[in-house]
């Protein structure tokens, strides 16, 4: 029988503690793992071919049968999170807190591989099929029978031109845009956009600033000042002029957006974790290190990293929502993905439709849902900044 | 000991403290007596209440979360828990003074050192701008400053820690005030300069004939400056005496220990004595005498651990809170 | 700063270099494939007049010297110097952003003030929750929806919902001209100020919450001062130092919110600029746009730091950079 250990409470925990003292933090919380839920869940939720259909006798399953690669990678990255989120609290019980760093560094990177991996062999072996049947059209001329759908039953590539710009009704409860297509489907597809975007293009941007925050805080001198140079130089352009002028000489696509986000936000990052390191390198625990021989990259990552990575924690959470916002901005400008993918800032551009008219329906819900994502992330900030600092510190 | 020569009275001083955790009795049942033209000292650990007994005299408790709510401060006559807040400021600065422990931040950084002095002088006195800077000077003067015309355009920053604490002296005294409260003057200081502010303090009472209510946890500084001793523990009143009776006689078990605790010259004992046990926690005092855990008599006796001890005068100038203290008990205790 | 203008340059001539492609194959366009020999010796030319056969540093070290002397080429849309193009419309998003910068401190600091003197009662709450949802908002749903409610036939008809002027603008004197432009630009900066007015609230708030606890405020009250002294001259005064290094965020924000607040509300300004310029792939405008955004950032930051040396005493100008 194992007695339970008791190593007290971690950082984290305490953080965590903290964090839900709130009830606002836990309200986010939860909308954030629901926007998670929809948008892993996107093509169970509104898709124009249904569950299950009977043709000529036989039972066919075109939802499942016609899966795409994406769908099969955000599949599979949310089974490797839920995994790695459960890991954590297993190693919280399990492992003991001086190797716990390096096993969830470990962990870390197998999740990461797991993932691209997937990933990667998903896009080469999913074979793009392009069902066109109209399940619909057979269902009502009797060819099929017994067909369960979605709770959404339309896609968002399907376009229906003798239902253009309807408000919402019975049949399409949030209205259709200017191509007939339904809003509530492409807003469930469309958070798979910007949730993608919003992680990819913070964990591009947070991997770039980190590396080079470290390098400069721990080497100083003159690798400093000529790296912080060159973060001036990049905070010099204003962040957007410098996304656009990349979107105009660049071919327009989900990835280059992402990549282009990334690489353009990183310099908040750096300054952080280059102060936290500055503060650091005084501290007689990396002193102790140095002198003890170890390699560069443990002393960086191992030592020094978890103790100066909450600022970037919290950047993190407000990265997320202001890269969805810089996503939806540019769908919206035209600069962004491009349709039949479905965005919502893209969206949001056609409330006003070319005669004029203003079409409530694709400026509200649009919105809405941007202001929504980014209002949660914002206050999930928010609450991880204050849960962080001032009472831990006191613990200290 | 004529009543007029005391200048100040604090009479069964209480102040609670509202936190999200419950009150907390920051200040219970306070009473003391400061002389005109004596040094009282305050002493006692961190936490104790001595800061907020200062502070509540120059009513500068923060409302939310802290509030006095007992007793009078007797000052010229006049309750000064009863005065409205624009007597109370008339009185600030210009009767009762007050300097604190930290000098880097207790002076605003954006002004100069000048403009601080001349701020306070401006306040409580009817003097031309002229006038007021030349005060400013003479203060600077005063209390040590060399190059003081130099001094008083320069800014905080500009100066050290010691130089800066002379400065928050020069502020205090510069309407010459009867009090002079001073909460930790020295702890953030330099030994050498820790002196110096000391004599400095001294020097100046001598000339102005201020009294000096001296807020300290260092029982070395006690011995050499204070006319009148009183100890705090856990918010109350633990001994009050004149400063060599009380090294020479300590009647409370907490001072006892204390002065037990002191490494001295000529002590050949291989471990220092120490009270044992830690101070309790302001949100769950324990019950009766709140020394009696960790007190060597009271922690076996009931009527310790039951029944808080108020404080008596045991003998002229001599108040002590403990059963057991010779002179303490009266008919009708038990 | 020169370093920064350098590499400012520099990248911006890296980006457009980078891209795959080259601008004569584009500005051939699909029409220089029909025939292919004479379609290579165009090509040739016109590689040799924008002088692509050389190395690019050479490439770089040309571009340079025309922009230095403001020559950034000429605009293919437009088919006129960039630089004139760039003289007209930069005045207006000036006027914008200063608008807005004098409207955002006029609030913002008042506001600040009072919610930090009112902590945790009803006033101050209240304003956080209002202020953070208004940083939240999203500006371009935040323009569709005022056009859509405010400026058109379906709701209500209050502001004209594009432009600077009304078409009959010209003819009117002075003071009706000034007040038609006025109610031009309400909507437009209306948008521009309210998410930076929100942010810099917040850290007016946070400022002066840190001051009024801090030592030398309680030295204050201890001589006796009054509380609204003690608020304005002390915290206060300590408190706007740390609100003009702000001007260093809000200024870029700002500018690239005028890409976004210019094209919903077709103000002809840099930002509309900028926004044609990407859709119409117009080279050279774009990157005189970037380097020109650049070095406006560059000289707000400037002026934020002079202002911050002035303020603050502790800090000397050589400390400054």
């Amino acid at each position: 029988m194992q007695k339970k250990p008791d190593w007290g409470a971690s950082y984290g925990e305490l953080v965590w503690r903290e964090f839900f003292k709130s009830k606002l933090n836990a309200i986010c919380l939860i909308f954030i793992v629901f926007l998670f839920v929809v948008a892993v869940l996107a093509p169970f939720l509104a898709n124009d071919k249904p569950f299950v259909i009977r043709i000529d006798g036989r039972l066919h399953f075109p939802i499942f049968t016609n899966l795409s690669a994406s769908d099969y990678s955000v599949f599979l990255a949310a089974i490797v999170g839920l995994t790695q989120l459960l890991l954590i609290r297993r190693n919280r019980r399990k492992i003991e807190p001086s190797i716990r760093s390096d096993v969830l560094w470990r962990q870390i990177t197998i999740s990461i591989s797991v993932i691209l991996i997937g990933t990667i062999s998903a896009f080469i072996f999913v074979p793009r099929r392009l069902d066109a049947t109209d399940y619909k059209a057979m269902i009502a001329s009797g060819k099929a029978s017994g067909g369960i759908f979605a709770p959404v039953p339309y896609g968002y590539g399907r376009t229906d031109l003798k239902s253009r710009e309807q408000p919402p009704g019975r049949e399409h409860w949030l209205g259709t845009d200017d191509v007939g297509s339904d809003v509530l489907c492409r807003l469930i597809h469309g958070s798979r956009i910007s949730l993608s975007v919003g992680f990819v293009a913070v964990g591009i941007s947070s991997v770039i600033g980190i590396i080079i925050g470290a390098i400069l805080g721990y080497f100083g001198g003159g690798v400093d000042f000529a790296g912080m140079r060159i973060v001036e130089i990049m905070m010099a352009v204003p962040t957007f002029f410098l996304i656009i002028t990349i979107v105009a000489f660049f071919p327009r696509s989900l990835l280059n957006i992402m990549v282009i986000i990334g690489i353009t936000s990183w310099t908040e990052d750096a300054r952080f974790i280059r102060a936290e390191f500055f503060r650091l390198r005084r501290q007689d625990f990396v002193r102790a290190a140095v002198s003890l021989g170890l390699p560069l990259r443990s002393i960086l990552f191992r030592h020094m990293l978890p103790n100066g990575i909450a600022p970037v924690l919290v950047n993190a959470t407000f990265g997320i929502a202001g890269a969805i916002f810089i996503e939806s901005a540019l769908s919206f400008l035209g600069f962004g993905v491009a349709p039949p993918t479905p965005s919502w800032g893209q969206m949001l551009s056609l409330g006003v439709s070319t005669t004029g008219r203003f079409l409530w329906w694709l400026t509200l819900f649009p919105g809405l849902a941007i202001f929504f994502t980014v209002l949660t992330y914002n206050l999930v900030g928010e609450g991880l900044r204050d849960a962080i600092d001032p009472r831990l510190r006191k613990a200290e | 000991m004529s009543e007029n020569d005391i200048l100040l009275s604090i009479e069964n001083l209480g102040v609670d403290f509202f936190t999200e955790d419950g009150i907390a009795k920051a200040v219970q049942d306070v009473s003391l007596k400061i002389r005109k033209g004596k040094t009282f000292a305050l002493v006692g650990e961190s936490g104790c209440g001595k800061s907020v007994t200062a502070l509540s005299i120059m009513r500068l408790i923060p409302e939310p979360p802290g509030e006095i709510v007992s007793g009078r401060i007797i000052f010229e006559g006049r309750d000064l828990l009863s005065l409205s807040e624009k007597q109370m400021r008339r009185i600030r600065g210009d009767k009762i003074a007050m300097i604190f422990q930290e000098p880097m931040t207790s002076l605003n950084p954006v002004y100069t050192v000048g403009e601080q002095i001349v701020e306070a002088i401006e306040l409580h006195q009817k003097k031309s701008a002229e006038q007021a800077w030349a005060d400013a000077v003479e203060m600077l003067r005063r209390v040590g400053i060399a190059d003081p015309q130099q001094r008083v355009v320069e800014y905080p920053h500009q100066m050290s820690g010691g130089m800066r604490q002379r400065v928050m002296v020069a502020m205090a005294i510069s309407c010459r005030p009867a009090l002079l409260i001073a909460d930790e003057p020295t702890t953030a200081l330099d030994v050498t300069i820790q002196a110096q502010i000391l004599d400095l303090l001294d020097q100046l009472q001598k000339q102005i004939g201020m009294s000096i209510l001296l807020i300290t946890h260092d029982l070395g500084i006690v011995a050499e400056r204070a006319d009148k001793v009183a100890v705090m523990y856990a918010s109350r009143i633990a001994e009050i005496a004149d400063s060599e009776s009380l090294f020479t006689e300590p009647l409370h078990p907490y001072t006892q220990g204390l002065l037990k605790s002191l490494p001295r010259l000529g002590f050949s004992d291989k471990r220092l004595p120490t009270i044992l046990g830690t101070v309790p926690d302001p949100l769950h005092f324990p019950t009766g005498c709140k020394f009696h855990p960790r007190c060597p008599i009271g922690c076996n006796d009931k009527r310790c651990q039951t029944v808080e001890p108020e404080l008596r005068e045991v003998r002229p100038g001599r108040h002590v809170a403990c059963w057991y203290a010779p002179g303490y008990e009266r008919p009708g205790d038990r | 700063m020169i370093p920064t203008l350098l590499g400012i340059t520099i990248m911006v001539f890296a980006i457009s270099r980078l891209a795959p492609g080259d601008p004569v194959s584009l500005s051939m366009g699909p029409g220089g494939q029909l025939d292919a020999a004479r379609a290579a010796d165009v090509r040739k030319a016109r590689m040799a007049l924008y002088g692509l056969d050389k190395p690019v540093p050479v490439q770089y070290a040309k571009w340079l010297g025309r922009v230095v002397r403001l020559d950034f080429g000429d605009s293919i849309k437009h088919h006129r110097p960039v630089i004139d193009i760039i003289k007209e419309r930069l005045p207006i998003t000036l006027t914008l952003n200063i608008i807005a910068f004098v409207l955002i401190y006029a609030i913002s600091l008042p506001l600040g003030v009072l919610a930090a003197v009112e902590h945790k009662k009803f006033f101050d709450r209240a304003s956080s929750v209002v202020l953070f949802m208004l940083w939240s908002l999203p500006s371009m749903w935040v323009g569709q929806m005022l056009i859509g409610y405010f400026c058109g036939p379906t709701f209500k008809d209050w502001f004209p919902p594009a432009g600077l002027s009304s078409n009959y603008a010209e003819q009117l004197p002075f003071f009706p001209w000034l007040a038609d432009r006025l109610w031009h630009l309400v909507l437009p900066v209306f948008c521009l100020t309210y998410s930076g007015f929100a942010y810099l609230t917040k850290q007016v708030r946070a400022g002066m919450l840190d001051n009024l606890r801090a030592d030398y405020v309680r030295t204050a009250r201890a001589k006796g001062l009054s509380n609204w002294v003690v608020i304005f001259r002390h915290a206060f005064r300590n408190s706007i130092i740390p609100v003009i290094t702000i001007v260093a965020t809000l200024l870029p924000a700002m500018l690239g919110g005028s890409v976004i607040i210019e094209s919903i509300f077709s103000v002809p300004g840099m930002g509309l600029l900028a926004f044609e310029a990407v859709t119409t792939r117009d080279y050279n405008v774009v990157m005189a746009v970037a380097t020109i955004g650049g070095v406006l950032n560059l000289i707000g930051l400037l002026l934020g730091d002079i202002a911050y040396a002035v303020v603050d005493p502790r800090i000397s100008f050589e400390g400054a950079e």
